[in-house]
């Protein structure tokens, strides 16, 4: 990787939106959108929402279905050459087992990102990422069917990270990701409707960095495997907050919807940073903070 | 795929032409050389991450010599703020986006049906309508008489201009598309295109339909990236006994009215 900055899976597509913005070759990593086994057509609209330093989304993971991603959008990315990581969601284990084995037969995937905020719809619509049985399952499934290398991304929707981490290390996890977003709600009180379509939506942006923060910590320090971090960052300097805390690399999500050159802008910003403290790369400065 | 920029805009004047009603017009030589009718901007509307979502506005008018403008009804916090804004104030844009209105070669008779706000995207098309000596009609609805915007403009400028009111303050009471039968019997458009609620645009479409008339509408939705990225601001459109999603920010704002596949 060129520097530590990623794009957050969902706020980016495939990139192919963002080029007249952004050079993708300038990318630490490409982060695509997450591709499910079969055709998704997402939930009704509407799927946003703005909420005070954030927003709320349900665009329910709509997506053409990993087959139409491998002959459609594979080609585009293979014009490039920063690493592609593939995020893949699912509604069941053999589902992101089916996935990875598809993906391993692809040139060019540096990596697979397990998005396991996905509910479980054999064990009564329960994350995956709730509960680390599941968590580890989807990991050692996946493990049999590709060799790429798979981060798995974690959600803040459960009281301790540290555990499931650990377990998915166990397991034999390469890296981890987080924070996905966090459940909310927003009531319109004209119509005393729910803003969002689907009801419920996962909450980003500017207001849940501190979560995220407070989490990538946690599980920095419970695991050796590398942890990248995300959630709420717009800027170089809220990225640093990630890696004093442990992160290895950052993914800048919602921010790309405040400025669609948001990850260059930080690729630079943070550039220089180091250079004016005097820092000859960013390993100098990853899990330093005093706590 | 057309030109699109991620630039700062200067403002130019900042003025209120109704009640809670603003015509904004900007400075930036790329969006305005760009820009087509149909077309939209989007804008962030307070500084530092006060809005963390854009929100998109028709371009309402090109002036010329780099300049265009956005008209808008102040309906939440970001047109609030923006309502604030004043000359040499900078914002960031993204622009032109979207698809824009198609104009057919052929077509001379074109009927323009207008709902409320918008009329935004609608005078940018008459302009180009007129300078290319089409005939124009336009059917122009609002809530009231002090929100028929540019009624004495269009009935200088275009062959026929027709009104209503909902509460009846000026022309015929009830809504705009209660015209459109007899319009369309008497001036026999080969195209229409329309903008407004959403509610309207069903019934234009309906109607359109029967008579076997063209139509293409302009569709609105709350937009977080406005690039084509994100998948917020879906609609579902009909494609071969198929429905598929498409994209009302860069598949759209514009559609054949026969394709929509309406919510309401």
């Amino acid at each position: 990787m060129k520097n530590p900055i990623m794009t957050a899976s969902g706020t980016f597509g495939s990139g192919r939106e963002y080029v007249p913005f952004v050079n993708l070759n300038k990318l630490g990593a490409l982060v695509v959108k997450s591709v499910t086994l079969n055709e998704r057509s997402g939930n009704s609209c509407p799927r946003i929402c703005e909420t005070p330093s954030g927003i709320l989304n349900s665009i329910g993971l709509q997506n053409s279905g990993i087959e139409r991603f491998i002959a459609e959008e594979i080609p585009f990315l293979s014009s490039f050459d920063m690493p592609l990581i593939v995020n893949v969601a699912g509604e069941s284990v053999e589902e992101y087992a089916r996935v990875c084995a598809l993906l391993e037969d692809v040139r060019g995937v540096s990596g697979i990102e397990l998005n396991i905020s996905c509910p479980n719809v054999k064990k009564g619509g329960m994350l995956f990422g709730q509960d680390p049985k599941m968590a580890t399952e989807i990991v050692v499934e996946c493990k049999k069917t590709t060799k790429i290398p798979l981060i798995v991304k974690l959600t803040p929707n459960i009281a301790d990270n540290s555990i499931i981490a650990r377990e998915v290390e166990n397991a034999g996890a390469d890296a981890v990701s987080l924070i996905n977003t966090l459940m909310g709600m927003a009531i319109d009180i004209e119509t005393f409707k729910p803003m969002l379509g689907n009801i419920t939506g996962g909450l980003s942006g500017p207001a849940i960095r501190p979560v995220a923060v407070r989490m990538v910590w946690e599980v920095a320090k419970a695991v050796s495997i590398p942890v990248i971090g995300m959630g709420g960052i717009s800027s170089a300097r809220d990225a640093i907050e990630f890696f004093l805390v442990g992160a290895q690399a950052v993914a800048i999500g919602t921010a790309n919807f405040i400025d669609p050159a948001a990850t260059m802008n930080i690729v630079d910003e943070l550039d220089s940073f180091l250079n004016e403290k005097g820092f000859k790369s960013i390993k100098e400065i990853i899990g330093q903070v005093k706590a | 795929m057309s030109n699109i920029h991620n630039a700062s805009a200067k403002v130019i004047s900042n003025e209120q032409i109704a009640a809670d009603i603003y015509r904004l017009k900007f400075y930036n030589m790329k969006i305005a050389a760009d820009c087509k009718p149909g077309q939209f901007v989007h804008i962030q509307c307070g500084r530092g991450r006060n809005f963390i979502l854009r929100r998109p506005f028709s371009i309402h008018r090109k002036n010329g010599g780099g300049s265009f403008e956005i008209l808008f009804q102040v309906v939440g916090e970001g047109t609030k703020a923006l309502s604030n804004i004043k000359p040499r104030d900078e914002l960031s844009l993204i622009g032109p986006i979207g698809n824009g209105f198609k104009i057919d070669d052929e077509a001379r008779n074109i009927l323009l049906v207008s709902g409320g706000l918008g009329i935004a995207p609608l005078i940018f098309l008459v302009d180009e309508l007129l300078s290319e000596k089409r005939r124009v009609c336009v059917l122009l609805g609002a809530a009231n008489r002090e929100r028929l915007l540019y009624a004495i403009d269009l009935k200088r400028l275009v062959r026929k201009l027709h009104i209503a009111t909902d509460d009846g303050s000026q022309g015929h009471q009830g809504p705009i598309v209660d015209l459109l039968p007899e319009t369309i019997e008497e001036f026999e458009p080969e195209m229409i295109y329309a903008c407004g609620p959403e509610g309207m645009l069903k019934r234009i479409a309906g109607i359109a339909g029967e008579y076997n008339i063209p139509a293409q509408v302009c569709l609105e939705r709350r937009m977080a990236c406005g690039v084509g990225a994100c998948l917020s601001c879906v609609c579902k459109v009909k494609q071969e006994e198929k429905e598929i999603i498409k994209r009302v920010c860069i598949d759209g704002p514009v559609f054949k009215a026969e394709d929509i596949v309406w919510e309401t």
